[in-house]
């Protein structure tokens, strides 16, 4: 049965460099991901890669279209869907915030006692719900897809959730952290059914611990400049 | 008025429909084989009823009557059975054994394709307990596995046993015991390492319980678990949870069962009602499992009744995709079509004679349209 590929979604965008780095310590072919141009299916051996957008990756993985993937753990969390977290690969570190105008004229709290109801606008509109439901604070979420900063400075929500890696754009658009939502990093994701019928899934969630761990070592994670998820 | 059905229902075409017909036939033919009654339930039940049981609300598919009562499509058969064994079977002590094979309903959220509505084929063995029964549970859907004509598939077994003795002996707080089996259950291992990692469990136990999840194998998976946790401090002389697992696999080994049976004591993270014996089946290139089961003694405490119980399920459309996979697409019985427009008669005659030898016969009561052949009904 192990005649057909391992089927890997890899992450396109800011995650995809460290991806195939990592992919490589592990011990995979990965010359073919070095240039792919617009080619969104790779074969290489024993396995193929799939370029999928990081927050498809769970989706991908989850329903059975790929074995595994790399995703950040924020996709997986967003996503919901019952996919193996198997290994922390240190890279892509960043956090989800609550941001609101800086300006002292405006409080979103006092906003939430008048009203009762918080308008928020995020990309992330599950790991919003969950954050304020820990909470017990009713909010009205506005999903959008890029440029959050935009809403609250035009009133159209009084706080965003969003993701920074080192909060200079949170700053150049007169917003301020006001709390930490959760930490995300890249993750090693397995299809339940995939990990449990082929070998090779737990197999490379080994190597790839031992890769993330040595890489680890040269380039420490936590705090550092690496780039966040866009 | 575009005629539609719901959202994750479709109807089943007549092709597709012989062959569900088939399988299913071949299943209960052989639960039978084991002394398995039939049983029907209800296609609703009472919402609060099923969450008693420990069904999880947030995938009922439910709906208030004319009475304002809310009730819930059935989402499964364990609880409807555990429910009238409780309501109907008096103080009955069994051993009962039910089969069955019902649609079952689980609500999930628009823009997902999945289907709101799943046939599901499965067992309950109540009043039973011990190795032989579970042994028999696990045999038997191995046996209905084949009867499906599945040549692929692997059925791993565990016990939640291991894992809740393992973390009553670490001692360590509720919440922090709470979390641990969340992650277990959500599969986390990232969470489970960071849970491990940043507390003061004694270091022996935090190993134990990394291992844990990562043993897989035959006979030797149990062994490996059991000195495991005979190696821990404070367990010296403590029972071991893992006899009762090895003892059910000698009986299968000994009687042919173990060539699809592995030991995955990952397994048991998907569950949390189970008390001893966890399994679950996979095909290859599937991507979910077929289907799953184990033994949950306390379920039907719930329902004021206390006796042990076990059984399986596993969804008729999942064995049919992994079929599909490996090529297993069985040939529909052929329908003989008689030509009946001359001697109407003679030939409603002839038709009942080829059906009296086994023959499925359709009749055609006006003469073919140019030449021989037609709609055959497939």
């Amino acid at each position: 049965m192990d005649d057909r590929p391992l089927r890997i979604a890899g992450p396109k965008g800011s995650l995809y460099p460290e991806s195939v780095e990592l992919l490589g310590m592990a011990g995979l072919d990965v010359s073919g991901l070095a240039d792919p141009g617009r080619q969104l299916r790779i074969s290489a051996g024993d396995v193929e890669y799939i370029i999928v957008r990081p927050s498809d990756a769970p989706i991908f993985v989850a329903y059975g279209g790929a074995d595994c993937g790399l995703c950040g753990k924020d996709s997986v969390q967003e996503a919901g869907l019952p996919v193996v977290e198997m290994v922390d690969l240190g890279f892509g570190a960043c956090r989800f915030v609550v941001a609101e105008p800086e300006c002292s004229c405006y409080s979103a709290q006092e906003s939430y006692r008048n009203l009762g109801v918080l308008r928020v606008a995020t990309k992330y509109p599950n790991i919003t719900k969950d954050y304020y439901d820990s909470k017990g604070m009713q909010v009205e979420i506005v999903k959008l897809a890029g440029n959050i900063e935009l809403a609250p400075l035009i009133g159209m929500a009084d706080v965003i959730v969003d993701i920074t890696a080192t909060g200079t754009t949170l700053r150049e658009n007169h917003l301020e952290i006001v709390d930490d939502v959760m930490e995300s990093t890249a993750r090693f994701v397995a299809n339940p059914a995939s990990l449990r019928v082929d070998p090779r899934v737990g197999e490379l969630a080994e190597s790839l611990a031992a890769a993330a761990l040595k890489r680890g070592r040269s380039a420490p994670i936590a705090g550092s400049d690496q780039p966040g998820i866009k | 008025m575009i005629p539609q059905t719901p959202r994750g229902f479709r109807d089943v075409l007549p092709q597709e429909a012989a062959w569900r017909e088939d399988i299913r036939e071949a299943v209960q033919d052989c639960f039978a084989s084991w002394g398995y009654m039939p049983i029907e339930t209800p296609a609703l039940e009472v919402q609060d009823v099923m969450t008693a049981g420990g069904g999880d609300a947030g995938h009922f598919l439910s709906l208030f009557d004319i009475d304002g009562k809310l009730l819930t499509l059935r989402p499964d058969v364990t609880l409807p059975i555990a429910r009238m064994v409780a309501s109907r079977l008096g103080d009955d002590q069994g051993p009962f054994r039910f089969r069955y094979c019902e649609q079952v309903f689980r609500e999930e959220a628009s823009l997902r394709a999945q289907s709101r509505v799943n046939t599901q084929l499965g067992i309950e063995s109540i009043g039973l307990s011990g190795s032989g029964a579970d042994a028999e549970v696990i045999a038997l859907f191995m046996d209905a596995l084949e009867a499906c004509g599945l040549e692929e598939y692997t059925v791993a077994i565990a016990s939640v046993e291991v894992l809740r003795s393992l973390i009553a002996a670490a001692g360590m707080d509720q919440s922090w015991n709470a979390k641990l089996l969340q992650a277990y259950h959500s599969s986390n291992l990232v969470e489970l390492g960071e849970l491990v990692h940043l507390s003061d469990i004694d270091p022996a136990y935090a190993s134990a319980l990394l291992k844990l999840p990562r043993i897989r194998g035959g006979k030797e998976a149990i062994e490996s678990c059991s000195q495991l946790l005979a190696k821990l401090p404070g367990r010296k002389g403590a029972q071991d949870p893992c006899a009762s697992l090895l003892a059910t696999w000698k009986i299968l080994d000994a009687t042919g069962y173990s060539k699809h049976l592995v030991v995955d004591w990952g397994v048991m993270s998907s569950f949390d009602y189970y008390t001893g014996l966890v399994m679950e089946a996979y095909a290859p290139a599937l991507g979910a499992s077929l289907g799953s089961g184990g033994r949950y003694d306390q379920m039907l405490e719930a329902y004021g009744r206390d006796l042990p119980a076990a059984g399986f399920a596993f969804s008729l459309e999942r064995v049919m995709q992994a079929l599909v996979e490996q090529d297993k697409r069985v040939q529909m019985r052929r329908v003989h079509r008689i030509d009946a427009s001359g001697d109407t008669i003679a030939m409603f005659r002839e038709a009942k004679r080829l059906r009296g030898e086994g023959l499925r016969v359709a009749l055609d009561y006006a003469a073919p349209k140019g030449g021989k052949g037609g709609r055959d009904g497939r």
